[in-house]
């Protein structure tokens, strides 16, 4: 059975409402393969090249080149055999137009995966090695097409994965927005996400471990490093001491380092040095026994995480982030490899 | 270095004959191990070269032999017990398991057992289920016994005399069909010991890491070089003391190739081989594997009678042939 799959304009960015077509890179009729590129698109940001989400033929082309595709809007139709693509639009009659009811997600939202190893809920089937080979090149296993026996991905598939130019293309951008700094968008473009943890872990590991999974995404972020500001109240006011790149330390020399920068913050005295170069922020509510507070950005951070109270054996971990800059999928995968390390 | 290419079971007399001369408290006993020379012609002409004294022929009663070499070994002596089959120590069993393996523990430390039982395993010779078995998980999963499965002649001699020496009771397996064909590699001549408890590399390659056991290293060997020709790299692991069991050549290894066949001749169910695997999937080179672990083991079935069905009850070269074939193959 073959799917008719409209292909979209893609949303780039959260300000993208339109896309100029540049051309297509193929014809009616014309076999493509996942990952061929299939048309060229220019927005105000950023230009890309639109890949097939999957084996089949063009069947026809929507747009002309040169024109302006709202974003959801088809560009062409193409058929294909796959399943997983998971969007049966049923028989040819049905109107195209079902595609802005359920716009199927256009490639570029693909989102890398943090570190494939803790993402718990991916079911994949894949061999030990490739999990660890993915989780260092910031692969989602999910993307990969599996050749092996009982459709399980080999190493030869997650060597032959490539990470989607237009992905890389769109970590680039995050990272040049992020260090601009977005104010205007961001009230309304924030999500929270909780999650009940009984694990047992101090500041140290906690921070150590988030800066683990945000290795995974450094388009989430302007520097080049992983900076937690952990929040220390004292009575001078917050303190919001910055611990560089906490998962490369040991975690016995991170304690101390942890131990003694809050003493010395509850004392109002923080190292200069740590006082900038925050890239995330950690606020521990638990001393307040609250479990959750009203979710906080800083200025030039697209991600915090507070630590609530739930009960005496467990806690309530909740994410925010930007929606600029990576979306509801993202965030989950980071909460749930944020609480899988822990 | 010696070019002598010896028979296991030349090798097995030889380490006996040396220990006999190095050490007057060591002596043999086993049903027609003296004037016969042992049922497959292990002891041959030592009863005539040491007396009756150092080389007993006992009666037929596996129990009362191993209970001797036990007393025996607690009151200062060093016995060699030879027992015909491997199948009859569960005639023995009470005195392996319950006495010789716990005495030390159970008394503090006092004493200790430094007795080694030789006995032959294995299928392939047409004597049927009570003749052919291989027991190897048996002794493995007894703690307080070291277990011993030499897979050619110059390891058999230096393993054996080092299990001689060892103050543990030492069960040594030696599969019937190595006793009369020379091994590879020349037997030094002298009193080497090899190491108990040290795993052997017996060859090198990139794709694939066989672990495999007594006779089954001998089969995986041929396989392994007649696929090398065809560019199938093999690196083959002789554990040669399956207790205690040295895995760090194997984590070695397989973080190398990422494959990982394991071969035993006894029954795959509950056999000594899947403790490789159980060691080697809760390992920190549990990340290296590109494949997912073959075994192959025997059918878990009594040894038929029948040849044709004898020899498909367990793992053949051409098994192992095609499981490497298929891992390399299909996980890339």
């Amino acid at each position: 059975m073959s799917f008719k799959y409209p292909v979209v304009m893609p949303k780039m960015s959260m300000t993208m409402e339109t896309g100029e077509l540049i051309n297509f890179h193929v014809k009616v009729g014309d076999q493509v393969k996942s990952g061929d590129v299939l048309f060229e698109v220019m927005t105000d940001k950023i230009d890309m090249e639109v890949e097939a989400p999957a084996d089949g033929v063009i069947e026809s082309l929507v747009a002309e080149p040169g024109a302006v595709v709202e974003i959801g809007k088809p560009v062409l139709i193409m058929l294909t055999e796959t399943e997983v693509m998971a969007f049966d639009f049923g028989d040819d009659d049905q109107p195209v137009a079902a595609v802005e009811v359920a716009p199927p997600a256009p490639i570029v939202e693909t989102p890398v995966v943090a570190a494939a190893p803790i993402i718990v809920n991916t079911n994949v089937k894949a061999v030990p090695k490739a999990r660890v080979e993915a989780a260092n090149r910031g692969i989602d296993l999910r993307t990969v097409h599996p050749t092996g026996p009982d459709r399980t991905i080999t190493m030869q598939d997650v060597n032959g994965a490539q990470l989607d130019p237009a992905i890389v293309k769109r970590q680039e951008a995050n990272k040049a927005l992020i260090a601009k700094g977005i104010e205007m968008t961001r009230a309304i473009a924030q999500a929270s996400f909780n999650r009940r943890v009984t694990a047992n872990f101090d500041h140290a590991s906690f921070i150590a471990a988030w800066a683990k999974v945000l290795r995974g995404r450094p388009d989430l972020a302007a520097h080049e490093h992983i900076g937690v500001a952990l929040i220390i109240e004292s009575k001078y006011g917050s303190a919001l001491p910055v611990f560089r790149d906490p998962d490369q330390a040991s975690l016995n020399d991170l304690r101390t380092l942890v131990a003694s920068t809050t003493d010395a913050a509850k004392n109002g005295k923080v190292p200069v040095a740590m006082l900038s170069g925050a890239t995330t922020t950690v606020f521990d509510l638990t001393t307040y026994s609250m479990s959750s507070a009203t979710p906080l950005l800083f200025p030039n951070q697209v991600t915090s995480v507070t630590i609530g109270y739930d009960s005496e054996s467990s806690k309530n971990i909740s994410l925010t982030i930007d929606l600029n800059f990576c979306d509801f999928y993202d965030g989950a995968l980071l909460l749930d490899a944020l609480v899988a390390s822990l | 270095m010696s070019d002598r290419m010896l028979t296991m079971a030349e090798a097995v007399r030889e380490a006996m004959s040396i220990a006999f001369d190095e050490r007057p408290e060591v002596f043999l006993l086993g049903e027609d191990v003296g004037i016969y020379g042992g049922a497959f012609g292990v002891s041959g002409d030592m009863y005539h070269r040491y007396g009756a004294e150092r080389v007993l022929d006992t009666p037929i009663a596996e129990l009362g032999i191993v209970g001797a070499a036990v007393g025996a070994a607690l009151s200062g002596m060093r016995p060699i017990v030879e027992i015909q089959f491997s199948d009859f120590t569960a005639q023995a069993m009470d005195q392996i398991a319950n006495q010789a393996a716990k005495i030390h523990f159970m008394l503090g430390g006092a004493l200790h057992v430094p007795m080694v039982l030789r006995t032959p395993q294995g299928s392939g010779t047409g004597a049927a289920a009570q003749h052919s078995q291989n027991l190897e998980p048996w002794f493995a999963s007894v703690p307080g016994l070291k277990v011993v499965v030499p897979s050619n002649p110059a390891d058999a001699k230096g393993l054996l005399l080092a299990a001689i020496d060892d103050p543990n009771p030492v069960i040594f397996l030696e599969h019937k069909l190595l006793y009369k064909i020379p091994g590879r590699d020349p037997v030094p001549e002298g009193a080497t010991r090899i190491p108990l408890g040290v795993s052997k590399v017996v060859r090198e390659g990139k794709d694939l890491t066989i672990v495999a056991t007594g006779i089954m290293v001998n089969k995986s060997y041929e396989v392994a070089e007649k696929l090398a020709a065809e560019g199938i790299s093999i690196t083959l692991i002789d554990p040669r003391t399956i207790s205690p069991l040295d895995m760090q050549p194997v984590f070695e290894s397989v973080e190398k190739t990422g494959r990982l066949l394991v071969v035993q001749e006894g029954p795959a169910h509950a056999g000594f081989i899947n403790e490789v695997i159980a060691q080697m999937a809760g390992s920190s080179s549990f990340g290296s594997l590109i494949a997912p672990i073959k075994r192959l083991a025997g059918m878990n079935i009594p040894i038929p009678y029948a040849p044709q069905l004898e020899k498909a009850a367990v793992p053949q070269i051409e098994d192992i042939e095609a499981a490497a074939r298929e891992i390399v193959k299909n996980w890339r």
